[in-house]
């Protein structure tokens, strides 16, 4: 298969790196063979017709652009790469920007016309246009696949869409960002005030430099956005989402909640006529009661009755998890 | 509300202690326990009745299930409605923004009362948070003191943390 790697963050790194180790694996267990024919990140562009050479390509991309690989361009951006290669598939992997999606609204809108599929881990096309980009890609007649949008390495949408496929959905809530759950473990369990966990949190990196996405509950909100539509088949936008974050829960709120028995949880709700995040006693030894950076979303379905199903929110390698699982299931549907 | 249940258990060590696991962890407040071991079954089993407390339906039926699941046989079943509760955090400005009068007003709507209330008061020109319980005769007056209390707390803006259970 040709792929075509839009964005070399953490997460795209993450993913070529998963393409090197499991190359024997792909090969002998799904007959697949990705073939990496362009990577494009901010400052310019690597291409091979013939597949990239991924390790080397990491080492380049340690230091600098992929520009920098041999016969690489600079200033050759993601959009005429994404018109001048012939691929199969198109990964956009760029940050997310829930104002207005961009640049991987366009990035997903060009690869669609152009005959490609399109794997994402991006929220922000999908919280602004989620509809347009779902029937774009019906009428381009290609698969559009964004697991690893939510919930990192948990499949929470192929496990509603398939698996549960028998069930009325009636209602999604989860605990769907690891940023924000960390802080509220370690304030339950350690009795920390939010300002300290939080620095803690930035030191390790669980928490970016600017974390208001995630303190917000924004992030989380965008999680609720996409479960909404893609799940639930509400035409839902972000600003339908009501929301409130974390930053007023105090280490006495904590307390009070624990001599209850309970702990507090930013939980995401999504249901017909409600979509709402904030901040809500949990009882321990709920199944939404996970500690840690761990994400956790329960299903409440009317055969199944409810489903709980817990892991990993982020990090490269286990969103890699899902982006690989997309390819895979692109590979078995399609050949190829 | 009060669930009284009469349940068979085997009559060997350790089966109580089993059957009253689920109780606890769904959040059930057992009141009495009366071992009838006079009256054991024909096949060897003792009845035990059971009283216990829990929050709404939804979190009996959980405990009910899992006690049949466990094999255990629930041959008696009777609940009383009377004491559903919800307990909610407010953190924000909260003495300063008269708790007092905000309970009063709860415990103004019939069949409602505050039946606790924990403050922790923050630092100085910090906010304070409370642990306030609210107690109905049924679900319906429970339903609308939380959104009286929520309105209370849009107008004080103080921040409302509901049980996961409680929906808008």
């Amino acid at each position: 298969m040709r792929i075509i790697l839009i964005g070399f963050g953490n997460l795209g790194k993450g993913l070529a790196r998963i393409f090197v180790d499991k190359a024997d694996f792909l090969r002998k267990t799904y007959g697949l063979v990705p073939h990496v024919v362009a990577v494009a990140d901010e400052r310019g562009a690597a291409m091979d017709e013939n597949g990239l050479n991924l390790s080397k390509l990491l080492k380049v991309a340690e230091k600098k652009s992929v520009a920098a690989y041999e016969g690489g361009k600079r200033g050759k951006m993601a959009l005429e790469v994404i018109e001048d290669m012939e691929a199969d598939v198109v990964y956009e992997l760029t940050p997310t920007n829930i104002k207005n999606g961009e640049p991987g609204f366009t990035h997903i809108k060009r690869a669609m016309l152009t005959g490609k599929h399109v794997i994402t881990s991006n929220k922000g096309p999908l919280v602004v246009a989620f509809g347009e980009l779902d029937s774009l890609a019906r009428k381009c007649g290609v698969e559009f696949r964004y697991s690893a949008s939510v919930g990192g390495a948990i499949p929470v949408i192929n496990l509603a869409r398939r698996l549960l496929a028998g069930n009325e959905i009636r209602e999604v809530c989860g605990v769907l960002n690891g940023t924000t759950n960390y802080i509220l473990t370690r304030m339950s369990t350690e009795g920390v005030p939010f300002e300290i966990v939080l620095r803690e949190a930035q030191e390790l990196g669980i928490a970016e430099k600017d974390p208001t996405l995630d303190i917000r509950g924004i992030d989380t909100a965008c999680k609720i956005t996409i479960l909404a539509n893609s799940i639930l088949g509400i035409d839902a936008k972000l600003e339908h989402v009501k929301v409130t974050g974390i930053d007023r829960i105090s280490s006495e709120a904590i307390r009070l909640a624990r001599e209850a028995g309970q702990t507090i949880k930013l939980v995401g709700v999504a249901r017909r006529g409600s979509l709402e995040v904030g901040p809500r006693l949990v009882p321990f030894g709920h199944p939404l009661a996970v500690g840690g950076t761990l994400n956790a979303v329960k299903f409440e379905l009317d055969l199944a009755r409810e489903i709980t199903i817990t892991g990993f929110g982020a990090g490269p390698q286990e969103t890699s998890s899902s982006l690989l699982g997309d390819l895979i299931d692109i590979h078995r549907t399609l050949g190829g | 509300m009060l669930v009284k249940i009469v349940m068979e258990l085997e009559d060997v060590p350790g089966q109580l202690l089993k059957a009253l696991e689920p109780i606890s962890r769904f959040g059930g407040n057992i009141q009495s326990i009366m071992h009838q071991r006079e009256r054991k079954t024909p096949l060897g089993r003792v009845p035990v009745m059971l009283v216990f407390e829990i929050s709404d339906k939804a979190r009996m039926n959980k405990i009910l299930n899992e006690l049949r699941t466990m094999g255990v046989r629930i041959t008696q079943l009777g609940e009383r409605e009377g004491a559903v509760r919800s307990t909610v955090l407010l953190v924000g400005h909260i003495v300063h923004t008269d708790i007092m009068g905000t309970i009063d007003r709860l415990n103004g709507i019939r069949g409602v009362m505050v039946s606790d209330l924990s403050l922790a008061m923050g630092a100085p020109n910090k906010e304070s948070a409370a642990r306030m319980t609210i107690t109905a005769g049924d679900e319906k007056r429970l339903r609308l003191a939380i959104s009286t209390l929520r309105r209370a707390a849009g107008r004080k803006k103080l921040l409302m943390i509901t049980s996961l259970e409680e929906t808008e």
